[in-house]
């Protein structure tokens, strides 16, 4: 959250902040703060206003969807490709998902009035990120697809793979506990799916850490549940 | 509890369409045909291009997510709050979700080129389509929890009461084939769960014909997820 002097990554391996034309680069450039996103940081509260957009550039966040009796998931994830705040630009008056850091890295963060002027001058930025938004709807239709329809085995994987899209190594930082909490499923089903994998050979899991050692196969075991996403 | 009546939308017009100020309305409607929609038409295959779009007003529409190798499931419905095809005001011409009609009726269509001309012409247009986008996509994330966390009778509460809402009458025509594709369940799955709404008095259910006979027992026996869409709604749109 913290800004700080250490060398930072390019803010440009932001995916949206890289199509930036080079005049709406020229005025945001000033206003965007580099910031460690730190694993388990909220980021925003459903329900509430944020005063930030988040641009990730290796961290990765989930959009968390509670629902009123308290099951709780993720619907979406947000990495080097996007935006956290979308509802910001959609005129929306609040978050209706929790955002949290999954994974730790390096992002920018632009005040909300900025991007919210932004906006209303509307041409090509608020075209790339109206872009956005609809990439980011199919990847909740998606989710719920697989939610309906995929083993433990195939939504582990599924999950590996978005974030593996969305990270520079091949190794994730992730403990079994989040893994269950992110796909809304106990933690045993996980556990059980991902001994599954490492005696397959297609991941190697210890401490918190899980290696991809074999992405095709990674890929054919998620069925085609990423067949039909949006390209981010 | 909020429901969609809480908007009060006037029964003989679509909700977004009515929410634009005069001139833009008079605009809008003065492009658009009207049409019937008749249940079972698919009117947008996922990832075809969008060459009309659709403005519901007693007619209903289901948006359902493709999994390969099953048969799907809905995640949106549209109606006479809502619009399809949407996706041409965020700039993509395409959409990766089947839109099936579901309930018979009349909506207004325009060609994807009018639409955009509106567009171009109507701010007003613009931000409230933003808006439903923002309720859009709200829906589309508590039907990924929904699915993974609720069981089936609730859902077919849900469901039936999103359907009530949309449908503007107590009774219609569902298969529980059709239910079964809806709620991405076998079709036994249905049978127990409309038994089950059936026993306790909210339903009537007999040769493909469903009335609704308590709402507001209905709306006790959903899961959450109506409520808050609902509410989500009547925040951005009501």
């Amino acid at each position: 959250m913290i800004p700080t002097s250490t060398p930072r990554s390019d803010p440009r391996s932001n995916q949206l902040l890289a199509t930036l034309p080079q005049e709406v680069w020229e005025r945001w450039q000033p206003y965007l703060e580099p910031v460690d996103l730190v694993l388990g940081q909220v980021l925003s509260e459903a329900g509430r206003m944020s005063a930030y957009v988040y641009f990730p550039t290796s961290a990765i966040v989930s959009l968390l969807y509670m629902t009123e009796d308290g099951g709780s998931s993720e619907v979406a994830v947000v990495g080097k490709d996007g935006i956290v705040g979308i509802s910001l630009v959609l005129g929306g008056n609040a978050m209706p998902n929790q955002a949290v850091v999954q994974s730790a890295g390096a992002g920018y963060r632009l005040r909300a009035g900025a991007v919210t002027s932004e906006v209303q001058r509307g041409g090509i930025v608020l075209q790339m990120l109206l872009g956005y938004a609809h990439s980011l709807m199919g990847q909740m239709a998606q989710t719920a697809a697989c939610n309906r329809y995929y083993s433990i085995e195939q939504l582990l994987c599924r999950r590996l793979l978005l974030a593996l899209d969305r990270v520079p190594s091949t190794a994730l930082m992730m403990t079994q506990e989040l893994l269950a909490n992110l796909l809304g499923v106990r933690r045993e089903g996980v556990t059980a799916a991902a001994l599954k994998l490492q005696r397959a050979g297609v991941i190697r899991y210890q401490r918190g850490r899980i290696d991809v050692l074999d992405r095709a196969r990674l890929s054919q075991r998620t069925g085609d549940c990423m067949g039909t996403a949006v390209a981010a | 509890m909020h429901n969609l009546d809480y908007c009060s939308l006037p029964a003989a017009e679509n909700h977004l369409i009515g929410l634009l100020p005069r001139k833009d309305r008079a605009r809008l409607v003065a492009v658009c045909e009207p049409v019937h929609l008749v249940p079972g038409t698919v009117l947008c295959e996922p990832g075809s291009t969008t060459r009309e779009v659709y403005f519901p007003v007693q007619g209903h529409v289901s948006l359902i997510a493709d999994a390969e190798g099953k048969p799907g499931v809905e995640v949106s419905m549209v109606g006479r709050e809502g619009m399809l095809g949407v996706q041409l005001a965020l700039g993509v011409t395409t959409s990766p979700l089947r839109a099936l009609v579901q309930g018979a009726g009349e909506s207004w269509r325009l060609s994807a080129s009018a639409f955009r001309t509106e567009l171009a012409n109507s701010n007003a247009l613009h931000r409230i389509l933003q808006r439903y986008v923002f309720v859009l996509m709200a829906q589309l994330a508590s039907s990924a929890t929904c699915l993974r966390f609720h069981q089936i009778s609730p859902r077919l509460a849900r469901w039936l009461l999103m359907s009530h809402d949309r449908a503007q009458t107590d009774s219609f025509q569902l298969t529980q084939e059709f239910l079964a594709y809806m709620l991405g369940v076998r079709r036994v799955g249905v049978t127990v769960a409309a038994g089950a709404l059936q026993r306790k008095g909210l339903i009537e259910y007999r040769r493909g014909q469903l009335s609704v006979l308590d709402r507001k027992g209905l709306e006790a026996a959903a899961c959450s997820c109506y409520a808050s869409d609902c509410q989500t709604y009547v925040e951005q749109l009501g």
